[in-house]
């Protein structure tokens, strides 16, 4: 199940279970009994992320709809749209962090758990593409299951898609900075998530390919309690930083400050 | 098991190691990816066709008896078998010899070695270096390829399917899954086109092949060379836009809504 944040004051933190004030959350949404950085929407990450007000979304290029009558698909994308108020498990747009320019693409993983289907693709085909246009800076803030099962081989054939306009991103070159939080697993994992030019783990996520319940069905073994954790993939050379979710900003900042893309005009 | 997965599965399936052997008379296997070791369920190498054509593959098999299923882990690739199919790729561009892929795979190796060795990182770079890849592949479906692993290898120009093969973004079974029992493993074969016939049709697939033909190893070889040739002359830049065309007409098909 997930937890999308109620509208009520009080809601559950997912990994303790206690009740938690509205209040009790602060800015960073963090539980103050176990400590555990809560799950964001698309709209809670991208406020605590770019310069105030300077988020422009895309237009919406295309929603989903369950073209291979796959059992019980279009209910789930019914609920998802209900309980998020978002038309897929992807948002992006142009935004300033700490006045640079930067596309930014972020995942929500209460959208049926962020994952990776056609039209979450073709969005973001359709930011990498803008974003090499104006050669303005990719923040790709990661948060999925994997690829969607219920889209079949269409699914997980945006991830070629995806890789090849990196390629061209690549190619003029553009930056890309990646962000990964709880959880990026499976297709999206093994694909633009860890491609980027710079890998950020956010402190306390899950990142993986095969989550711990698939490979305890297939091997009986106990996994550490740092599995696949931020902390664990930093030891083992698999991103270039973990940064807790109240640096993020400042990170980011940093790194574009480094950069020092101001993005081009498209016109003339 | 359902009838059509146990046949896929079996120890007498036509496995990539044989349809090598027949295609390549002169074969240098390379093996390791020179940093965290081998992979036994790879088969990769480079030789000369009876032709004298010049060809890099890339095979992957479940193993024909206990021991070997053992060894190559059920043919559920690990980390060094990606690295190893990068180096292999890397060698493959120095001398310009086309690709081609052999795969009977299951899902991704669901293990905390695989986990730690970064697994992610190490399909996400193959499915990138293959669509990037300046010099022909072909991927052949024998059995089954499942998931990011299997989609790295079939970023391909072409791709050729047993007529019983399947192609998906999970197996049968973890579809089934998702459905908490509602369906049979047997009834999501079809509740998603992972089937040779439906993504011919769909236009991912472009030759199907009988795998009851008489002489399946020399079709094989014979559809093989047929689909290559035309594509030797095919400068850089053009097959890596086909290869990205061929994905994005598959999409298109999904309408917009």
């Amino acid at each position: 199940m997930s937890h999308y944040p109620a509208t009520g004051q009080w809601t559950t933190c997912r990994v303790c279970g206690r009740h938690v004030h509205a209040r009790q959350w602060g800015t960073w949404r963090q539980c103050p009994y176990c400590q555990a950085w809560q799950r964001l929407t698309a709209k809670q990450r991208i406020d605590q992320l770019v310069d105030a007000d300077s988020f422009e979304p895309l237009p919406v290029v295309a929603r989903s709809q369950n073209q291979l009558a796959f059992p019980g698909y279009a209910t789930k994308l019914a609920q998802a749209t209900e309980k998020t108020g978002l038309t897929e498990a992807v948002v992006a747009g142009w935004a300033t962090i700490q006045t640079w320019p930067v596309m930014l693409i972020v995942m929500d993983s209460h959208f049926m758990m962020g994952t990776l289907n056609t039209t979450v693709s073709r969005r973001i085909m359709a930011a990498l593409k803008q974003a090499r246009q104006r050669q303005v800076p990719v923040i790709m803030v990661t948060a999925s299951g994997g690829a969607r099962m219920q889209e079949g081989i269409y699914a997980l054939v945006g991830m070629n898609l995806i890789l090849a306009e990196m390629a061209r991103l690549a190619a003029v070159p553009v930056p890309v900075i990646s962000v990964l939080t709880d959880p990026t697993m499976g297709g999206v994992s093994a694909s633009f998530a860890f491609k980027a030019d710079v890998v950020l783990a956010e402190a306390g996520a899950k990142i993986g390919f095969a989550g711990p319940r698939v490979i305890q069905q297939t091997m009986p073994v106990d996994l550490p309690a740092d599995f696949q954790s931020a902390a664990s993939l930093y030891e083992n050379g698999a991103v270039d930083a973990v940064i807790a979710r109240p640096e993020l900003r400042d990170q980011l900042g940093d790194i574009l400050a480094s950069y020092r893309f101001q993005g081009v005009s498209t016109h003339g | 098991m359902d009838e059509r997965l146990k046949r896929l599965r079996a120890a007498d399936r036509l496995s990539a190691p044989t349809v090598i052997q027949a295609l390549l008379p002169t074969f240098v296997p390379l093996h390791g990816d020179r940093v965290l070791g081998d992979d036994a369920a790879l088969t990769a190498g480079f030789g000369r066709t009876a032709d004298q054509q010049a060809l890099t593959v890339l095979g992957i098999d479940r193993g024909q008896n206990v021991n070997e299923r053992r060894q190559k882990n059920g043919g559920a690739l690990t980390v060094p078998g990606y690295r190893t199919a990068l180096r292999v790729l890397a060698h493959t561009e120095k001398f310009r010899m086309p690709v081609v892929s052999l795969l009977n795979m299951p899902g991704a190796d669901a293990s905390p070695q695989s986990e730690e060795h970064g697994q992610s990182q190490a399909i996400a770079d193959l499915i990138a270096a293959m669509g990037q890849l300046t010099v022909p592949n072909i991927v052949v479906f024998l059995g089954e390829g499942h998931s990011g692993g299997a989609l790295g290898f079939a970023n391909a120009n072409r791709v050729i399917m047993l007529d019983d093969s399947l192609f998906n973004v999970a197996s049968p079974e973890a579809v089934a899954a998702i459905l908490h029992g509602q369906q049979t493993v047997s009834a999501a074969i079809d509740l998603l086109p992972m089937t040779a016939a439906a993504l011919k049709q769909r236009g991912l697939v472009d030759v199907v092949i009988d795998h009851r033909a008489p002489d399946l190893v020399a079709t094989l070889s014979t559809q093989i060379i047929d689909l290559l040739v035309p594509l030797l002359p095919v400068m850089p830049d053009a097959l890596i836009a086909q290869r990205e065309e061929k994905f994005q007409a598959f999409l298109e098909q999904w309408p917009l809504n």
